[in-house]
């Protein structure tokens, strides 16, 4: 278990309930609590990454875990070491959790069997980004009481997101339809399973809709060969007011961040959306300590 | 080698499968040719073999497969390619030119040749570029390599993207008498990607490959075949469009052949993701879907997939340790194919014992223009392979012939045990029974 995909609907909710009695923590004076003393975190990270690595980094200090950053940028892979060789050569550390990040999608599956520890998935290519997810879901459940039943619309890059497929996998655990909404040429081959949709005008798609995930227009991964300009994108796929207005007045609009202004959400925006993007990393690290402590004391995989 | 040279011999009640049937008889060899065939021979042969209760096949030919050498010998070379060939039941063997160098002149192909007959485990012919070191940009001298033993020219692992060049190869061809073998990929729309476009690569993000990545470049090339009147060969068919095509050019008279792999015939998207992304099962093209699966195997019930070919390509162990889309395509062929089909076709009902033997041995010795192989016949060379199916085996390292293992096979259990291959009279491969 390596993303949502395989993780059941009560061990999502059992880290939500870890997640909220976490978050008193980090209000505390001393934020720290000894759950994980004595313990080893390795973040491993093979693709750059600053927020995701940071929160992994907070919430293992707040549970007093002993964190090792290890970047291993391509070079080592270039120098004839494979993932699993590094992997088994911290392994000689005896580490109890490696976080790790790769740049190929679904190469961690090929890796539980070389290593003891626990492995959580910090993002895999373009397969899954389970922590942002559960986060995002986190956060709605938090904001409308649960994440049942909702009309949940994910706009931008689908083709390209690991967020976009981890919170595909997961609403849909709690009966949410899915709507995918984006350039043609930026939605997956045959992604309309049961209760997913293809929408790609984003005035349709926003009817009603009760969480707009938007996407990040990642232009350092060559995304825009895909349309034929950022102009004619944020034309037809930025969230503007006009188009905020159609989706339920209280409907909540996440970004995985961070966000290009004027690119994905109109700036004038900001105010009314902002907040809750904040609101979001902060969860994030609650919910990272609870993912962390549930495979903490026990060998497994997130 | 432990070849041994038999002069004379007679292979007794074996059940003799040829493409057209199998029946029950004895096999007199003498001098490394098929003397006669029949129920109770008496002639005065130095030697008999008992075959009661197993079967006997005419010798394999590999249209396609990889040796790695020159340039890639820690993966393979032409020792350890010959013994895993004999291994599998392969008698006749074709390397492709995707080395380094690539086999683009005739010196080239002559050591080929020669080296492939130094060792003397199987009969290795060299496949010709078709462009000057596989850059797509000018001609080989096809008669040149021609006469230095290529009966076939490939660009394999790439496709002539300039279609004005593949119209000229197809004209050139024609003096040469040598046959165009084509690697059908349109590399604008694989992009070098790692499995097939399908629900699954969508579910888990994977680079992908679309069919029609395929079945574009092989229309092509069955128009350009067409209006020029050459003769095409479709190399490692992965998909039920591309057999649509084929179906369709055969029955308009246009002279095309085709093979297809076992790893097609036996695994799908569906095992790409069973096995957790084990890039094993990443090749070029890549697996295809159930429906790809069903379509392939009916093609070659019919015969319109004439030949299955291994593609035998090993990988260096470190090089497919790598994560799946990282890794490079390719899978270890020849020691596995005929058990394979043997268990995933014949053993299911797919396929019946003589249509796989046509497929790698009647048909494959026909495509490359062979007279002297391919059945068990009075004339024929005495290239045999000798097999129980009534036994089974499992695939592991220890008993690998290959330098490479990178195979989806490893520590399966197959169906069809080889027991001997006799090349020209000659066992090159022999069965060591343990116990």
């Amino acid at each position: 278990m390596l993303g949502i995909k395989a993780l059941p609907r009560e061990e999502i909710e059992a880290i939500f309930s870890l997640a909220k009695s976490f978050q008193e923590i980090s209000t505390r004076e001393v934020k720290k609590v000894p759950a994980l003393r004595g313990k080893t975190l390795i973040n491993l990270f093979f693709e750059n990454s600053t927020r995701t690595r940071t929160s992994f980094e907070l919430a293992a200090k707040r549970l007093s875990a002993d964190v090792v950053n290890f970047s291993a940028s391509s070079s080592s892979l270039a120098k004839g070491e494979t993932i699993i060789d590094t992997v088994k050569n911290l392994e000689a550390y005896h580490p109890d959790i490696f976080v790790i990040r790769v740049g190929s999608s679904a190469a961690l599956y090929a890796l539980t069997q070389h290593t003891e520890a626990s492995i959580v998935n910090a993002g895999d290519g373009r397969n899954e980004h389970p922590t942002q997810a559960l986060l995002d879901m986190f956060t709605v459940s938090q904001q409308l009481g649960s994440c049942e039943k909702l009309k949940v619309l994910i706009v931008g890059d689908i083709l390209h997101s690991r967020v976009a497929r981890s919170n595909m996998f997961g609403f849909r655990k709690f009966a949410s339809q899915i709507i995918l909404c984006g350039p043609p040429s930026l939605v997956p081959f045959d992604c309309a399973e049961e209760g997913i949709r293809v929408e790609y005008d984003l005035d349709a798609a926003v009817e009603s809709a009760d969480v707009i995930i938007m996407l990040r227009v990642q232009q350092e991964r060559q995304t825009s060969a895909f349309f034929p300009s950022l102009r004619e994108y944020s034309k037809n796929y930025a969230l503007t007011p006009r188009r905020l207005a159609r989706a339920r007045k209280d409907a909540l609009v996440l970004h995985p961040g961070p966000v290009n202004w004027d690119v994905e959400i109109h700036s004038s925006l900001k105010w009314r959306v902002h907040p809750l993007i904040l609101k979001q990393a902060e969860n994030g690290l609650a919910v990272r300590m609870a993912v962390l402590f549930s495979v903490g004391t026990k060998k497994r995989t997130l | 080698m432990n070849a041994k040279h038999e002069d004379e011999m007679i292979i007794r009640n074996a059940t003799v499968v040829n493409a057209d049937g199998e029946r029950e008889a004895d096999v007199w060899i003498r001098n490394g040719k098929i003397e006669a065939v029949g129920r109770g021979l008496t002639r005065p042969a130095a030697r008999e073999v008992d075959a009661r209760g197993k079967h006997l096949f005419p010798g394999f030919v590999d249209l396609h497969a990889h040796l790695r050498t020159p340039g890639r010998e820690d993966e393979e070379d032409f020792a350890s390619g010959s013994r895993a060939a004999a291994k599998g039941g392969f008698t006749t063997l074709f390397c492709m030119p995707n080395t380094e160098p690539a086999i683009d002149l005739e010196g080239i192909a002559w050591w080929v040749r020669e080296e492939g007959r130094r060792v003397g485990l199987v009969d290795i012919y060299p496949v010709g570029s078709i462009t000057r070191e596989r850059k797509g940009k000018i001609l080989t001298e096809f008669c040149a390599l021609r006469h230095a033993g290529c009966r076939t020219l490939s660009d394999d692992g790439d496709s002539l993207a300039d279609s004005l060049l593949m119209r000229r190869a197809f004209e050139y061809a024609k003096l040469a008498d040598v046959l165009l073998v084509s690697h059908c990929e349109d590399a604008q729309l694989s992009q070098g990607n790692s499995m097939r476009e399908s629900r699954i690569s969508s579910r888990y993000g994977i680079s992908a490959v679309p069919d029609i990545a395929e079945s574009i470049i092989a229309a092509r090339d069955i128009a350009l075949a067409q209006y020029t009147g050459g003769r095409l060969h479709l190399a490692h068919v992965s998909s039920a469009k591309t057999v649509t095509l084929l179906r369709q050019a055969r029955a308009a008279g246009v002279r095309v052949t085709a093979e297809t792999c076992p790893h097609y015939l036996v695994f799908t998207v569906e095992d790409v993701e069973k096995s957790g992304f084990d890039s094993h099962y990443k090749v070029n093209p890549p697996l295809g879907t159930a429906d790809d699966r069903a379509a392939l195997r009916a093609a070659l019930r019919d015969g319109i997939l004439d030949c299955v070919a291994t593609d035998h390509a090993p990988h260096s162990r470190i090089e497919k340790e790598l994560p799946f889309e990282d890794a490079p395509f390719g899978i270890n062929g020849l020691e596995t194919a005929f058990s394979a089909l043997y268990t995933h076709l014949v053993l299911t009902g797919a396929c019946t014992l003589p249509q796989i033997i046509r497929s790698l041995s009647f048909a494959p010795a026909a495509v490359a223009g062979f007279t002297d192989r391919g059945a068990i016949a009075p004339g024929y060379t005495a290239d045999l392979v000798l097999a129980d199916l009534s036994r089974c085996w499992t695939v592991t390292e220890e008993e690998w012939c290959s330098k490479s293992v990178n195979t989806p096979f490893l520590s399966r259990k197959l169906s069809g045990v080889i027991e001997c291959t006799w090349y020209r009279g000659r066992i090159t491969y022999q069965e060591q029974r343990s116990g």
